[in-house]
């Protein structure tokens, strides 16, 4: 089936299998930020931010990216560095597979959804870290979303 | 001040290159069919259906394996690539299909039609035992690198023990105040993100290249190298990002299936496991059934000790790396205690489960929750409480350990007093029940493993150290930096840290062990020494350096758990870990402190969730749905106190913490619950089912 969609800002027309993955679509692409974890919706490590709502693109079909609006880590970066800065000072990352998809997540939060720290906990409940214990990654959101 | 870690940007951009991503020309995939029961024969493997799909390319079973070749191990060789005639587990590797796509690989695997003969499975390692219980492996002793023999005994992977039962038993009976029970813990999984992956190209010339999610590249060489009967000089590793490891990583994985299937269709290969497979089929955490029996004398001091761990191997052995194919954790159970007379076993057994392997601290989360639990339970039944019990009978310095050893330094009693001091500033439901449990643990740091690096001078300045470590997000390569930025006084952004591939760098023994920065350490001040030496005609400097010791010494963690419990539904809230830390000197202190939290939440999972829920000999936890880890929301406040000031070793006067927090969580938990309800938990991870009934009958089932 024919596709069109906004992919980090570019206009994309694609020709996809009706059963392909959204995860594999972009990966395909040579966006391999977009991680494959679980698949099954739980880690969080394929977040992809659809119409400005985290989807996990592990269980999303590709056609029903037509019309939207899709960012990944990769767009991301560019769009929006003082997020990526802000992972990075704080060192909200080990190994690093999940931390495309806490960004992710991270850039679909604003300040005005989050009236103190402990609700960004609750946000970010969907994307699974193994090796930080999540400290940094709280205060990489935190630093963000200037809530401190 | 420490700077920012080296991978930083590359990984919160995307552009870190994990296995998965890469993408070599010609590369087919593969995928495998897996056995459907726990245990039965092989009758017959029909392929014609898979062989019939489109863009399948070929599909193998194990007498198509090149040279014959078919049995792996990281030191017992008793893994199948593919089973030939029996299988021994859910999930056993039967047929190979390699196809033009990942997904058309995955349903042709589908399609392989196998007919089986079941046998009786051996479901739980005490089953395995019984004088009737079928073998699992017919002579199990004649497998390279098995440590069993002919009078082993049934389904016996290993057995290791130290100290002498007797004066142990002459010693309790002696005894004035005894605990004597049995804790028990599950199957677990280390629950990287990444699952694991690997992708093996085999060239006409005997040359082979692989990029594996496996933190031991020099013995995954020499494990290919093995099995295939080719040149090591030939087989090179490639460096590559892991996404977590945690033990799991260091399993040979898919190599060898990749390399065989690399061999027959002279293409590239890449295989990808689901996360799934990997549950199903990888290496996690043994299950432990862990007797403890301890004595005091009157005035509380212990008198003698038996530890006796039963541990599930599950259907091979293969995935244990040192030479008693055993977990050393479970035999340093009582090494943060003076026991006069200790005596400890452990036996692993083949049964028709997983496969085990090494996870973080490898037996040692499932020795410190039987021990630390038991010790508790004795401390509350003797009246002496579960703190005095620990003061009196934690070592001193100049204590000789139960094992012969005499540390340099024994803070034991230090890091108790600092993690049962700290402020208290939780909210307490309304009607909950509140208790505080405590749990020490300690570890040998000694071991300097053998590694190799080089320092080469690049343009403008610039020094660019070649490591033969992957970074599997511990920090080791920003180690590797910091070291240098200080011996030599450059800045960070003219130092390049680059792993380079086992051809170019002599040797390593691989990540682990929490041992990744005193091995590097060493390494590198001799570098930077001998770069400091080079003449100014020379451009590099390379170190080869060999295992040793630079103890002994060891390190202590303690920690409390403050938890609330629902008197009505049995229901469990850890409201704080605290993580009292031995520590030396911090070379990264944000690092460091990550390898606390993380290891503490990794320590709390195993207290309260995480289950493979391996029943009737098949694994149950399937999907990260079922197979629960701590999500970020889950998470109880986590603080730390460093007790500074220790004796390190290696030249940057360090101690290990790696997995110094991961491993007394689960008893300081289960010890927390214990003081708020009563309620006794001997089996991991803590239900609020098991509080609940344990509350309601007065005793815990």
């Amino acid at each position: 089936m024919k596709i069109n969609f906004s992919l980090n800002g570019k206009s994309m027309d694609l020709d996809v299998d009706p059963m392909s993955l959204a995860l594999d679509v972009i990966r395909g692409l040579s966006l391999t930020g977009t991680k494959e974890g679980c698949g099954v919706g739980v880690c969080g490590a394929c977040t992809i931010l659809v119409d400005g709502k985290p989807v996990s693109s592990c269980i999303c079909l590709a056609g029903t990216l037509s019309d939207k609006d899709v960012w990944t880590v990769e767009g991301l970066a560019e769009k929006m560095p003082d997020l990526i800065d802000s992972f990075v000072e704080n060192e909200g990352m080990q190994c690093g597979i999940c931390t495309p998809g806490q960004i992710v997540s991270a850039a679909s939060l604003s300040s005005a959804d989050i009236s103190n720290p402990e609700e960004i906990k609750k946000y970010m409940a969907g994307n699974l870290c193994r090796c930080t214990g999540y400290q940094t990654i709280l205060s990489a959101v935190e630093d963000h979303l200037a809530v401190n | 001040m420490s700077e920012r870690r080296i991978d930083a940007v590359a990984k919160a951009t995307g552009a870190a290159k994990y296995t998965a991503d890469i993408v070599l020309e010609g590369m087919a995939f593969a995928a495998v069919k897996r056995s459907d029961f726990p245990s039965a024969i092989i009758k017959s493997i029909d392929t014609s259906a898979a062989e019939k799909i489109e863009g399948v390319l070929g599909v193998y079973t194990a007498k198509d394996l090149p040279g014959g070749a078919n049995l792996y191990g990281r030191r017992v060789f008793d893994v199948p690539i593919l089973a030939a005639e029996r299988v021994r587990r859910v999930g056993d590797p039967i047929a190979a299909v390699v196809a033009t796509s990942r997904e058309i690989a995955e349903a042709a695997a589908e399609l392989v039609e196998v007919t089986y003969e079941e046998l009786q499975a051996v479901t739980t390692a005490s089953q395995a035992l019984l004088p009737d219980a079928p073998a699992i492996h017919d002579k199990p002793w004649e497998y390279e690198g098995a440590v069993v023999s002919a009078e082993s005994g049934r389904n016996v992977q290993s057995v290791d023990s130290h100290g002498s039962r007797e004066a142990a038993e002459a010693a309790l009976s002696k005894a004035v105040n005894v605990i004597d029970q049995t804790y028990a813990t599950p199957g677990d999984h280390q629950g990287y993100i990444e699952p694991q992956a690997c992708v093996a190209d085999y060239h006409k010339d005997g040359s082979l290249n692989v990029w594996c999610t496996n933190k031991s590249p020099y013995r995954l060489r020499d494990v290919l190298s093995t099995v295939f009967g080719l040149d090591p000089s030939r087989v090179e590793i490639m460096p590559t990002v892991l996404g977590g490891d945690f033990g799991g990583k260091g399993s040979p994985g898919d190599g060898p299936l990749c390399t065989a299937l690399s061999i027959l269709t002279g293409r590239p290969i890449k295989m990808a496991l689901r996360y799934t497979d990997d549950l199903l089929a990888t290496d996690g955490r043994h299950a432990s059934e862990i007797r403890v029996r301890l004595g005091t004398d009157e005035e509380g001091h212990l008198v003698g000790g038996i530890v006796e761990a039963l541990l599930d191997g599950g259907a091979y052995a293969g995935f244990k790396p040192v030479v008693t194919v055993n977990l050393h954790g479970i035999i340093d159970a009582a090494i943060a205690y003076r026991v006069p007379a200790f005596f400890v076993e452990s036996k692993i057994v083949y049964t028709n489960n997983q496969p085990k392997g090494h996870m973080r601290a490898p037996g040692s989360p499932q020795a410190a929750f039987a021990f630390e639990s038991a010790l508790d339970e004795l401390g509350r039944n003797s009246g002496l409480g579960p703190i005095k019990i620990r003061e009196i009978n934690l070592l001193a310095d100049g204590d000789e350990n139960p094992y012969g050893t005499t540390w340099l330094e024994n803070r034991g009693r230090e890091v108790l007093s600092l993690a049962t001091s700290q402020p208290k500033d939780l909210n307490v439901p309304d009607g909950w029940l509140y208790g505080e449990g405590i749990a020490i643990y300690a570890r040998s740091m000694a071991a300097v493993p053998k590694t190799s690096l080089r320092l080469r001078k690049g343009e403008d300045g610039r020094v660019v150290a070649e490591v033969p470590i992957p970074e599997n997000g511990a920090g080791g390569q920003t180690v590797v930096r910091e070291m240098i930025r200080n011996g030599l006084n450059i800045d960070s952004d003219k130092i390049e840290v680059r792993q380079v591939s086992t051809s170019l760098l002599p040797t390593d023994a691989g990540v682990g062990g929490s041992r990744v920065s005193l091995g590097v350490t060493v390494a590198v001040a001799n570098a930077i020494k001998a770069w400091k030496e080079m003449p100014p005609e020379q451009d590099m400097v390379e170190i080869t350096t060999e295992a040793g010791s630079d103890g002994p010494s060891g390190a202590y963690s303690a920690q409390l758990a403050r938890v609330a419990v629902d008197p009505a539904t049995g229901q469990l809230r850890v409201l704080e870990i605290i993580s009292a830390v031995d520590v030396a000197e911090i070379v990264n202190p944000k690092a460091h402190q990550m390898q606390i939290d993380g290891g503490t939440v990794m320590g709390f999972g195993f207290g309260v969730m995480e289950d493979l829920l391996e029943d009737g000999g098949q694994p149950w936890a399937l999907t990260m749905g079922e197979f629960k880890i701590p999500n970020v929301a889950d998470v109880p406040k986590l603080t730390t106190a460093l007790l500074k000031g220790g004796k390190g070793v290696g030249p940057n006067n360090i101690k290990a913490v790696g997995e110094l927090t991961n491993c007394p969580t689960g008893a300081a938990i289960a010890n927390a619950v214990a003081d708020a309800t009563g309620v006794r938990i001997r089996r991991l991870p803590i239900k609020a089912e098991a509080i609940y009934w344990g509350l309601k009958e007065g005793s815990a089932k």
